[in-house]
Order: structure tokens, then C-alpha cells, then sequence
């Protein structure tokens, strides 16, 4: 069984999440540069004199696919390497992957993690 | 939707009352200025007011000052102050997006600092008249004479002197802040910017170039000669950038290349290479223009063509000493390297010809990339490469003079070109002066900064680095978001 890891992250932690992720046996991610709020809404920031306020604060999205008996562990890496304890940490998560195929060599499942 | 108009805005009895309140407290502010300047004015200003009513100068004047070289000067002084948008842009490019708006604040800064303690103390200090170490005439330019005559006549108005003298100091202090990119605090930078601005530079310089300073005294008939600065200002900038950037520490994650890491790559090329480009065109007011004086034909041709032939092969050498290692052709390399050549004929450039411009350009390459990959290997973080451009190149300019000098423009052969015992001596000179100078400035700015880091204002907290020194101490990125982001109000 195959499961997608979504993790939500601040931008400066993103070296120190992959470097645990690979020492965990991770061999590939995708990270997106997304923007966004939680509890903690946005922020405000300052142009010649005047504030303004950011709603959608930068955040560094990181997916991975992994086998369903890892997931859990990887999970609890990425929480540990992400996390700052100060508001705006993020969130990681996961749901089940029907299929993976690896385009180059028509490997499906498992095999083409 | 909560939109207020101008109009509602206006009319609104709160807004009205704190704007009357604000409007009074601004107007009593001015008046307390006013009745400041009223009273310490004569102060500051009192003597030379005194001096215009006294005696009738216009003839004597017009005797004196020289139209044409005070123009050329100005000129020249124009353009070295347009180098400021050349290291901006060049800092800027070679910085990472999250410090962007911390160099400009810090260059602007620094040249609004510069120009005030310049004029109140620190050209005195440099060009007053003193003992061997330090100037003490001439502050907040009180008893300015017509021209400036003590360190040789050419008939240039004070007041162009003083501000060619001080776009000078200026490059000094902006060199400096070259290297400590990206995490130091901007109060750290005020206090700093001070003593590198108002003391470092202008005493350092007075031994080199201000009347009587005792770089100048000859030793076994030869001393330090230092035609633009690849001393005064460029090994001097290198090295109290170099005293900061120690005492700073690397930013926080900098892995250096013996650690299997490297510099971090600059954010904007184009921003960079036109940087580097205004910084080369700026230089024609920086050597050229040390002239002070137009009348000098010759020399003006003679000094640009020199300064252009150096960059111009330096340019090429550093391209060329890294392809090599990368097998590509390295464009920040490139811009160091032309910039390093710069450097380097800024002291030799009215005594050399031609062949020795182009050998010391060449040479400037290489020691630029060498410097470069010495400062990695140190573990020292110089986002810019201000060490091996500035201090580094500085060095071997102002050596180069001892070995390529011609001997026909007013200066002992050089030790290559058949100088002989003189010429080796005059090597020597160049070597044991521009020591002094590094030594002293490195020293002198070790200290400084360890006294404005004993403040704690010297480095950001973690936290702000983290965040970006930009949003930390500005509270503004230098590329805004999209306005979609943003809350309402805007």
C-alpha cells in the first residue's frame, strides 16, 4: 500500500526536513513554494511609513510517497526536523494512493517509489 | 464593504482633532529647530560668516581658483559618487532575495552618514593641517580658504575638493558593508559606519594622502606613492571589511567549500553585471579625476586609457583561471575579476604606460579568484567579495607600482623596468606602506566592532535571520507580494 505525506513547513526548515528525510531512506520530493494562514493569520509588514498586512504568509509545501508501513514513522521525522515550537510550524498529513506509476521503465506500486 | 472616502475621512471630528494635534506637535518641533540653529549657528558657522564680511575677496579669488580644474574635478567627483549605484546594484544582485533591502538601506545610509561626519570632522581630520598622524584644521569646514592648497596646487574651489574628497570616503565606507551582508543589525551598522566614516578612514588616510602625514616622509630617499587609493580606500575597505566579517561569523546555515558547501548564489545577475559595469564607468572619476586638474592633459588620457586596459585584462584573466576548474564561463567571477583589475591600477595608473596597465590587470585576475578561494577556505563569510576584490587587489596594485613604474612621470623606476637599488627600495616603500595601512586598519577595526558588538547591536537575533534580515529590521521584502495576499486596506 502506497500513502501520500503532505507536509506544510516554514521556508527555512526545508533543509533541515529533507536532510532527516533522506537519512530515513527518502529518496526523492516535490516541494512547492505556497502561501497561507492558520490560527495565527497572517502578518503585517511595512511600505515607505504605512503598514500593511500579508494574509497568505510564504510556506514550502514537501510531498512524498511512501509505503504505508513507513508512513507514520516519516510523519513523526518530519514534525521533529520541521518543528520550531513558535506559532506557525505547519502541519503534516497523509492519505492512501490508489496507484504510482515511475513513467521512464512502467514500474507500478511499491516499485516505482 | 467598509470604504471610506477622502471626503468622509475629512469630515470626521476624530480624525480632524488628531490631525490638528499632529500638525501642532510638528509645528512646535520646528520651532525648537529653529530656535537651535538660531543659537548654536554662529557656532558652526561663525567664523568663515565672519570672514566673507571682513575682507573683500572676489579679486584674489578669481586669481587662484582655476575654472577648468575645479569643473574636472566636479566632474569627477559626480561620477565617483554615481560608484555608490554601482555597489548597490552590484551588493544587492550578490545578495540573496531575503537581504536585498538591507544593503540599499545600508548603502544609502552609510553616504548620508558619510557626508555629514565627513564635513564636520572627518575631512579635517584627513586633510587639516596637524602632525604625521592626524589633521586638526578646517572642521565643519570653518577658515576654508579659496582653494585647497596643502598637498599641491591645481587651483581646484575648496568646496569641489572637499566634495570629491568625500565621495572618497564614501566608497570606503561602502566596501565595508560589502562583506557583513545579510546579518548585521542596522543599529550595529550606524555605530560602526561612524567610526569607519569619521575616524578610520579619514586618519588612516591623512598618513598617505593629507599634508605632512608620515607615510609621506621619505626613507632612503623613496615613500609610499598611492595615486587614486588602492591603499587609501580599497586596502583599507578590504580589510575593516574583513575585521567585520570575522567578528560577525558566517550567516546562519553557510556551509563553505572545504565543509562541502559554498557561497550561496546571488539572487539577480543582470542587477550585478550592471552594477559592475556603472562601478568600471565610475572609475573614470576615481583615477582620472585624481588628477585635480584638467589642465594635466596628458596624464588625464594616460591615467583613464591605463585604468581601462587593467580591467579589461583582469576581466578576461579571472574568467580564464576558473574554466579550468568549472568548465564554464563564470559570470560573478568575471565581474570580481574586471572589478579586481580596477582596483589594482588605481594606485599605479599615472606612473605606468600601457604594457605595465595590461600586466597588472592581468595579474589582478587571478590573485582576485586566489583571494576569493583563500577567504572560502578560512571559513569567512564575504557575500560580495569585498576582502579579494578590495583588500586583496588593493595589495598587489599597490606593489605593482614598485615593479612597472616607468620613471618618466615623476615617480622612481620600478624594480622590473631597471630601477635598480632605487627601484628596489621604491618596491619596498610601496610593500611597507600599504602594511601599515592594512595593518592598522584591520587592527583599529577589530577593535570596533568587537566594542560595537560588546552592545549587542552588531548581529540580528537568530530568530530575524531566519526570518530575513529585510522583513526583520526594514519590515518590508524587497520584492512585495501580489496584492491577492494582502489584506484589505491597501
Amino acid at each position: 500500500m502506497l500513502e501520500m505525506i503532505t507536509a506544510i513547513i516554514k521556508p527555512h526548515k526545508l533543509d533541515d526536513v529533507k536532510d532527516a528525510l533522506l537519512a530515513n531512506g527518502v529518496e526523492g520530493m516535490t516541494v512547492t513554494e505556497v502561501r497561507g494562514f492558520g490560527r495565527q493569520r497572517g502578518k503585517t509588514e511595512n511600505f515607505r511609513g504605512s503598514e500593511y498586512k500579508i494574509d497568505f504568509i510564504p510556506k514550502v509545501k514537501l510531498e512524498i510517497i511512501v509505503t504505508s508501513e513507513t508512513a507514520d514513522h516519516l510523519i513523526g521525522v518530519i514534525a521533529e526536523a520541521a518543528k520550531t515550537g513558535k506559532i506557525g510550524d505547519g502541519k503534516v498529513w497523509k492519505y492512501s494512493v490508489d496507484s504510482l506509476l515511475r513513467v521512464r521503465t512502467g514500474e507500478m506500486g511499491t516499485e516505482a517509489i | 464593504m467598509d470604504v471610506k472616502t477622502l471626503k468622509s475621512r475629512v469630515r470626521d471630528k476624530e480624525r480632524q482633532k488628531f490631525f490638528l494635534t499632529f500638525l501642532g506637535g510638528k509645528m512646535l518641533g520646528i520651532g525648537a529647530a529653529f530656535v537651535a540653529i538660531t543659537a548654536f549657528g554662529p557656532w558652526l558657522i561663525g567664523t568663515a560668516a565672519h570672514a566673507v564680511g571682513a575682507k573683500p575677496q572676489a579679486a584674489t579669488i578669481d586669481d587662484v581658483v582655476s575654472a577648468s580644474n575645479t569643473a574636472w574635478t566636479l566632474i569627477a567627483a559626480f561620477l565617483v559618487f554615481f560608484m555608490q549605484a554601482g555597489f548597490m546594484m552590484l551588493e544587492a544582485g550578490f545578495a540573496r532575495t531575503r537581504e536585498v533591502v538591507n544593503v540599499l538601506q545600508e548603502c544609502i545610509v552609510d553616504t548620508c552618514l558619510c557626508a555629514l561626519l565627513f564635513w564636520a570632522f572627518g575631512f579635517a581630520f584627513m586633510f587639516g593641517v596637524g602632525n604625521g598622524i592626524i589633521g586638526h584644521s578646517f572642521f565643519f569646514l570653518n577658515n576654508a580658504p579659496a582653494t585647497y592648497t596643502l598637498t599641491g596646487a591645481t587651483g581646484v574651489s575648496f568646496m569641489a575638493f572637499f566634495l570629491f574628497q568625500f565621495a572618497f570616503a564614501d566608497t570606503c565606507s561602502t566596501i565595508t558593508s560589502g562583506a557583513m551582508v545579510g546579518r548585521t543589525g542596522f543599529k550595529g551598522d550606524l555605530l560602526y559606519s561612524v567610526g569607519v566614516s569619521g575616524f578610520i578612514y579619514p586618519i588612516l588616510g591623512h598618513w598617505v594622502w593629507g599634508p605632512g602625514g608620515w607615510l609621506q616622509t621619505a626613507r632612503n630617499g623613496v615613500h609610499l606613492l598611492d595615486f587614486a587609493g588602492s591603499t587609501v580606500v580599497h586596502t583599507m575597505g578590504g580589510f575593516i571589511a574583513l575585521a567585520g566579517a570575522i567578528v560577525l561569523g558566517p550567516r546562519l546555515g553557510r556551509k563553505f567549500k572545504r565543509d562541502g558547501g559554498g557561497l550561496p548564489p546571488g539572487h539577480d545577475m543582470t542587477v550585478a553585471a550592471i552594477g559592475g559595469v556603472i562601478l568600471w564607468f565610475g572609475w573614470y572619476g576615481f583615477n582620472p579625476g585624481s588628477t585635480l586638474s584638467a589642465i594635466d592633459s596628458a596624464g588625464i588620457g594616460r591615467v583613464a586609457t591605463n585604468t581601462t586596459l587593467a580591467a579589461a585584462a583582469a576581466g578576461l584573466t579571472a574568467m580564464a583561471w576558473v574554466y579550468p576548474r568549472s568548465k564554464k564561463w563564470d559570470i560573478g567571477i568575471t565581474i570580481n575579476g574586471f572589478l579586481g583589475g580596477l582596483v589594482a591600477i588605481t594606485c599605479p595608473c599615472y606612473w605606468v604606460n600601457t604594457t605595465g596597465a595590461i600586466i597588472i590587470g592581468a595579474i589582478a585576475g587571478p590573485v582576485v579568484v586566489l583571494g576569493i578561494d583563500f577567504i572560502e577556505h578560512m571559513r569567512i563569510d564575504d557575500p560580495i567579495g569585498a576582502v579579494a576584490v578590495h583588500g586583496i587587489a588593493g595589495i598587489w596594485g599597490t606593489w605593482s607600482l614598485g615593479l612597472f613604474s616607468t620613471g618618466q612621470y615623476g615617480s622612481p623606476k620600478g624594480l622590473l623596468w631597471g630601477g635598480g637599488s632605487t627601484g628596489a627600495k621604491f618596491f619596498f616603500a610601496q610593500v611597507w606602506g600599504n602594511a601599515a595601512v592594512g595593518i592598522s586598519a584591520f587592527g583599529i577595526a577589530f577593535l570596533l566592532m568587537h566594542l560595537v558588538k560588546l552592545t549587542g547591536t552588531l548581529r540580528v537575533s537568530e530568530e530575524g535571520e531566519l526570518e530575513g534580515i529585510d522583513i526583520h529590521e526594514h519590515g518590508a521584502p524587497a520584492y512585495h507580494p501580489e496584492a491577492a495576499y494582502m489584506g484589505k486596506g491597501i
